[in-house]
């Protein structure tokens, strides 16, 4: 038989006597104990505010003379691979869009949206954007298609701001329910 | 409205043609040399009307020339700067800037005095002697700044 | 024949084709803007140069024609990049605002830029804008010239097809713009035939703009509800409401022209006045019920054998509810009562069906513009079938041919007349009657011609005010022609007296050998499936012959006022409206001891029922129409009827089921088998689905002509003209009546399209009669006849005949049927300034 000798192994036996795979072990825990944690306190105490690229909860645009950028011509809808966009054009030429066309209806279904952003690209006027905003759950189901006149309201984080970071946040109770109010002012650089 | 004197001389030109509509633009220069040089909607619809055409061909007719001026009074001088490839290559656009500059007034405007009217025209068949102008019923030709000036102060 | 090389291959093709179509038989595509088959080539646009091997420069394939031996290159380099340079300079100025434009994603621009384009423009220069703002040309056109290509496809259709010649191009170059008179607004048909031979979006339906774009539509094919030309168009809905008709290139007879009514007249099925649930009267009043309670006062009130009842169908209803509402009749109630039009008279209909020979099979309007001589009588063709109208107009101009028209009112096709004869209203008898005078008549039997030999021409001539000269040159023209097509419109139908000389005339030419064609023109989009279904109290479907005889509509109505008529059904017509003496129609129906009326709207008729159904409008079924030149056509169905509406197909099916369970057929498919069946002349009618392009026969789909019928049982009556009502010193105006080219029937009343064009009530008057009276047009006037008095507004026609006055049939705040007596003739009316 030429298998495993047989016999005592004095190292191995010293191992195991003084538990070095125990302390290994423990000294992995011990050092996350000392560690930075990586858990996000979401959301009564941090807030991740996303990177400019992130493709959350659409928006609809103003130019700079406060008229809507969208001239309503579906191409957003037409783009949507879940049909989750709906238009609707109608005329008004009272100068509310930048065209005498504008948007009668304009709404997204957020279930079935998968925020690929095609419908930003597909806009000939950089009319609807996916923003940042990302907390959008509710308990029914008709608030989450989200109307024309919710979407023209501009999001809290605007543009400018830059991304990639965690900032304090608490909880507030607004007539509509919690919210998570973050603190744009205090936060702290964090990657993943 | 016609006076009597067109209705004759329209009536002679009728006679020229083998049909009625064919007069229109005998029609339109006699109205337009009847109205200071520029012809109205009321004349277009009585044109029409006389011979039985619809308004809005003679419209089609008045507009398609430039010697026509339809809603667009003239002043006393109508200048009409060819603009085409060989006036353009001698220096047509030069020449259209200098008017604007003397008379200070834009292409397709009179001055307010309404003397004179300035517009550019497509090829006036004289190219030989290019750049040109037409005021009126005269041809100016191998124009100058100089010469411009010359001329306009002749008429004024 | 010529035989020609396309990029290679090889093809034959008659002498004189355009190289444009060669090489689209041969399979080469060849991009176009301002081409179109029907309008004279002008080659403006450049889109479809090629190379001919040999010449230097390229050549307009749409305006060449192959000569033998050429070889043509369309797909050369030098094709292609000069492709690519015409578009990018229609780009140079063009507004790129497809966002925007009602025509993007169906734009043949867009299109083409996609597939041939440069993809890129090198034009920096600021484009040329020929306004800021889209400007309104009508209540229906909405235009914006900054996307013109310049095609003038529009201002040609206007021009040739039309007739209308509003459209212009003023000043030239790229200052070339297609518009009105100084753009002002038009005073035209508005068919909006311009807006749909635009490649781009320059003109533009106003009731249409900004509402959705192509790809949301849903469309179906269907057959135009208004008049009986049959013109194929799709309607499109979105979200359930139809906000567009239009007429496809090379679909139908009708092409891409469609008239007013038929491209905009169609929202009265978005009304929101459409009945939805049944309606009882209950003291007094109608009101909302149910279906249930509403059929079992049916089968309560309506007796089986032992009373008398009647019905009346609209002609607006599909062949298959047409056949059952007869059956129905015939079978479950054994009342020969039944009849399809409220304005005619029975026997005046059953004398024009064999005078007009339409037993005698489908004649198709292509058929009758192949003939020498066209002779139109008896119709204002150009308001009541607009778009036979353009037909005539279209091919008249382009073959040599006599064009006769006869009629009291001047109309646009005059101007395509050969030979035009102004005669006084009502007088076609005496207008035939001369011509037939002047004909050679010796080969016709003696007993035939006997009332005619009698009429002496003199009297003819006067009674007809026509001139001996004139009505010796038509007869000329009829005399030297070997094919004749008449075309003998409704006016036959409200002055019945003339049908014989219709008649008599066909048979007299036959009878010299010539092949005579006889189209009817109706105004009533299924009349004629109507009449072959038997809907009519003398003869049963396909023109055969009945047992019992029954009432006709004024039959039914004189019955009701005797209080004889236990009951009376009204599928989808006004009568009360309708009826030529509106007092007494109205009289009569409150007379009926027990009224269903079944209806998309509640009509003055519906008003006066004791059960009111709610029917369904033709976008909301499927059937058969046939119209006027006998062709069977299939109408989709795009909607669902309104709330708790039934198709009228249900409705007539389950009022037999509620007396015998065993009615039916049950479906409209069986039905079809039973209408092969029972009429002949439907047996090998082809309903193939044609909404594709016919390139076959182009636009004459013969395989739906209906056939000739086996045994007709129709007979030429001589009807009796009826008394004037006289006093024509106090009343110096003739009143006649008709269609207006904005409304017929009172379906376009409940449009708001057609309502925009034309609300008020007009009265018609030649401009002579006007300038004696001192008004002019536009004046409101105080119409007053005998009975009854209106306001209306003047409109003056050059041309028409003198005293004579015309008002349409159709408006409910004046209406004409007030001005009539029954078994009286035209009434008289006097005109005075208000």
């Amino acid at each position: 038989m030429n298998g495993r000798t047989k016999g005592f192994n004095l190292l191995e036996l010293i191992k195991k006597v003084v538990f070095t795979d125990f302390v290994k072990g423990l000294s992995i825990t011990l050092g996350y104990n000392v560690s930075r944690s990586i858990t996000q306190r979401y959301p009564d105490e941090e807030k991740w505010i996303p990177y400019r690229r992130w493709r959350g909860l659409h928006y609809l645009n103003r130019d700079a003379e406060g008229r809507e950028l969208c001239v309503a011509c579906e191409l957003c809808s037409k783009a949507c691979p879940t049909q989750c966009i709906t238009v609707v054009p109608m005329e008004d030429d009272s100068g509310r869009g930048i065209a005498d066309r504008v948007a009668k209806v304009w709404k997204v279904d957020l279930v079935r949206c998968l925020y690929c952003g095609y419908c930003e690209d597909a806009c000939p006027t950089r009319a609807v954007r996916l923003g940042r905003e990302y907390e959008t759950a509710c308990t029914d189901l008709a608030s989450t298609v989200r109307r024309r006149e919710e979407l023209l309201v501009p999001q809290a984080l605007a543009e400018n701001i830059e991304g990639g970071v965690l900032v304090k946040s608490r909880l507030v109770r607004t007539p509509e329910g919690i919210k998570v109010e973050p603190d744009l002012r205090r936060h702290k650089k964090r990657s993943l | 409205m016609l006076t009597e004197n067109e209705k004759k001389e329209l009536q002679a030109a009728l006679k020229k043609y083998p049909n009625r509509r064919s007069a229109v633009m005998d029609a339109l220069r006699i109205v337009q040399n009847g109205r200071g040089g520029h012809i109205v909607k009321e004349d277009m619809l009585e044109i029409a009307s006389i011979l039985e055409m619809q308004p809005a061909e003679v419209n089609a007719a008045a507009t398609f020339y430039t010697m026509y001026n339809v809603n667009k009074p003239v002043g006393k001088h109508h200048i009409q700067v060819c603009r085409n490839i060989s006036c353009s290559l001698m220096g047509a656009e030069h020449i259209i800037k200098h008017l604007e500059r003397t008379l200070d007034i834009k292409t397709g405007q009179t001055t307010p005095d309404k003397k004179f009217t300035l517009s550019t025209v497509e090829c006036l068949g004289s190219c030989a002697t290019a750049p040109m102008m037409q005021i009126n019923d005269d041809y100016y030709e191998n124009l100058t700044d100089q010469k411009v000036d010359e001329i306009l102060k002749n008429l004024k | 024949m010529v035989t020609v090389k396309i990029n290679g291959k090889e093809i034959t093709v008659e002498d004189g084709t355009l190289i444009l179509n060669a090489a689209r038989d041969a399979g080469f595509e060849v991009p176009t803007f301002c081409y179109q088959a029907d309008l004279i080539g002008i080659g403006s646009c450049r889109m479809c140069l090629v190379e001919i091997e040999g010449q230097k420069k390229l050549q307009p394939s749409c305006v060449t024609p192959v000569l033998h031996g050429m070889s043509i290159n369309t797909e050369s380099p030098t094709v292609v990049s000069a492709r690519a340079g015409v578009l990018e300079f229609l780009l140079a100025n063009h507004a790129l605002d497809c966002p925007v434009c009602d025509k993007g994603g169906e734009c043949e621009l867009q299109d083409m830029v996609y597939r041939y384009g440069p993809h890129k423009g090198r034009h920096a220069e600021p484009k040329f804008k020929f306004h800021e703002k889209d400007y309104v040309l009508s209540p229906v056109i909405i235009k914006n010239s900054n996307r013109c290509v310049q095609c003038v496809k529009c201002v040609r259709v206007c021009r040739e097809v039309v007739g209308a010649n509003v459209l212009t191009s003023l000043n030239r170059g790229d200052h070339q713009e297609e518009t009105s008179f100084l753009r002002s607004f038009l005073d035209c048909d508005q068919d909006g035939n311009c807006i749909e031979v635009c490649p781009v979006g320059c003109f533009m339906r106003l009731p249409y703009r900004y509402k959705t774009r192509p790809w949301d539509l849903k469309g179906a094919d269907t057959v135009c509800p208004y008049c009986a030309t049959g013109c194929r168009m799709v309607i499109e809905h979105r979200d359930g409401v139809v906000i567009r008709a239009r007429a496809q290139l090379g679909v139908g007879l009708n092409s891409e022209t469609l008239c007013a009514r038929g491209r905009f007249g169609f929202d009265f099925i978005n009304n929101p006045n459409r009945l939805t649930t049944p309606l009882v009267r209950k003291r007094g009043a109608l009101e909302p019920a149910s279906w249930e309670e509403a059929m079992g006062l049916i089968k309560k009130n309506f007796s089986v054998g032992g009373g008398k009842v009647g019905g009346i169908a609209s002609p607006r209803l599909v062949n298959e509810e047409l056949y059952l509402f007869q059956k129905l009749f015939r079978t479950v109630f054994n009342s020969p009562n039944i009849d399809s039009s409220s304005r005619w008279d029975p026997l005046a209909v059953e004398s024009f069906v064999s005078a007009a020979s339409m037993h005698e099979g489908g004649v198709s309007i292509f058929d009758c513009m192949a003939s020498d001589t066209l002779l139109i009588i008896g119709s204002h063709l150009s308001d009541e079938n607009p778009v036979t109208d353009y037909i005539v107009r279209r091919i008249s101009a382009n073959r040599r041919m006599n064009v006769i028209i006869a009629s009291p009112r001047a109309m646009k096709l005059d101007s395509s007349a050969t030979q035009l004869l102004r005669h006084l209203p009502g007088a076609e008898d005496s207008v035939l009657e001369a011509i037939i005078l002047n004909l050679n008549y010796d080969k016709l039997p003696d007993e035939t011609l006997k009332p005619v030999k009698d009429a002496r021409l003199e009297a003819l001539l006067s009674t007809a005010g026509a001139l001996d000269k004139e009505i010796k040159a038509i007869a000329r023209k009829l005399g030297a022609s070997s094919t004749v097509a008449v075309i003998a419109g409704t006016d036959f139908l409200r002055a019945p007296q003339s049908i014989p000389a219709l008649g008599l005339l066909k048979d007299l030419l036959r009878s010299r050998g010539k092949k005579v064609t006889v189209l009817p023109a109706l105004d009533r989009c299924n009349q004629r499936g109507a009449w072959e279904m038997g809907v009519h109290p003398g003869f049963g479907p396909g023109y055969s012959r009945v047992d019992k005889k029954g009432l006709g509509c004024d039959g039914i109505l004189a019955a009701a006022e005797q209080g004889e008529l236990d009951a009376l059904y009204i599928a989808g017509s006004d009568v009360a409206s309708m009826y030529p003496d509106g007092e007494f129609a109205a009289k009569a129906l409150s007379a009926v001891k027990f009224l269903v009326v079944q209806d998309i709207f509640l009509t003055e008729t519906a008003k006066l029922a004791h059960v009111v159904l709610p029917g369904a409008s033709f976008a909301e079924k499927e059937g058969i129409f046939t119209n006027q030149e006998g062709r069977a056509q299939i109408i989709r169905k795009l909607l669902p009827p309104p709330g708790k509406a039934k198709r009228d197909f249900d409705i007539i099916r389950a009022v037999g089921e509620s007396f015998d369970p065993s009615f039916g057929p049950k479906n409209p498919v069986l039905v079809l088998d039973e209408i092969r069946k029972e009429a002949p002349m439907y047996g090998d009618v082809s309903l193939v689905f044609n909404n594709k392009k016919n390139i076959e026969d182009k636009l004459d789909n013969r395989a739906a002509l209906v056939k000739g019928a086996q045994s007709a049982a129709l007979k030429v009556s001589r009807i009796e003209p009826r008394a004037d009502l006289g006093g024509a010193e106090q009343f110096p105006f003739r009143l006649v009546t008709g269609n207006h080219l904005f409304h017929s029937g009172m379906l376009s009343r409940m449009s708001s399209s057609m309502t925009g064009l034309l609300n008020a009530a007009v009265i018609e008057i030649s401009e002579g009669d006007a300038d004696a009276l001192g008004l002019r047009n536009g004046d409101k006037v105080s119409v007053r006849g005998a009975a009854c008095e209106a306001q209306m507004t003047l409109r003056t026609r050059k041309g028409s005949g003198k005293g004579m006055a015309f008002v349409a049939e159709n408006f409910e705040d004046a209406p004409v049927a007030r001005f009539f007596r029954r078994g009286k003739g035209a009434p008289r009316v006097a005109i005075t300034k208000i």
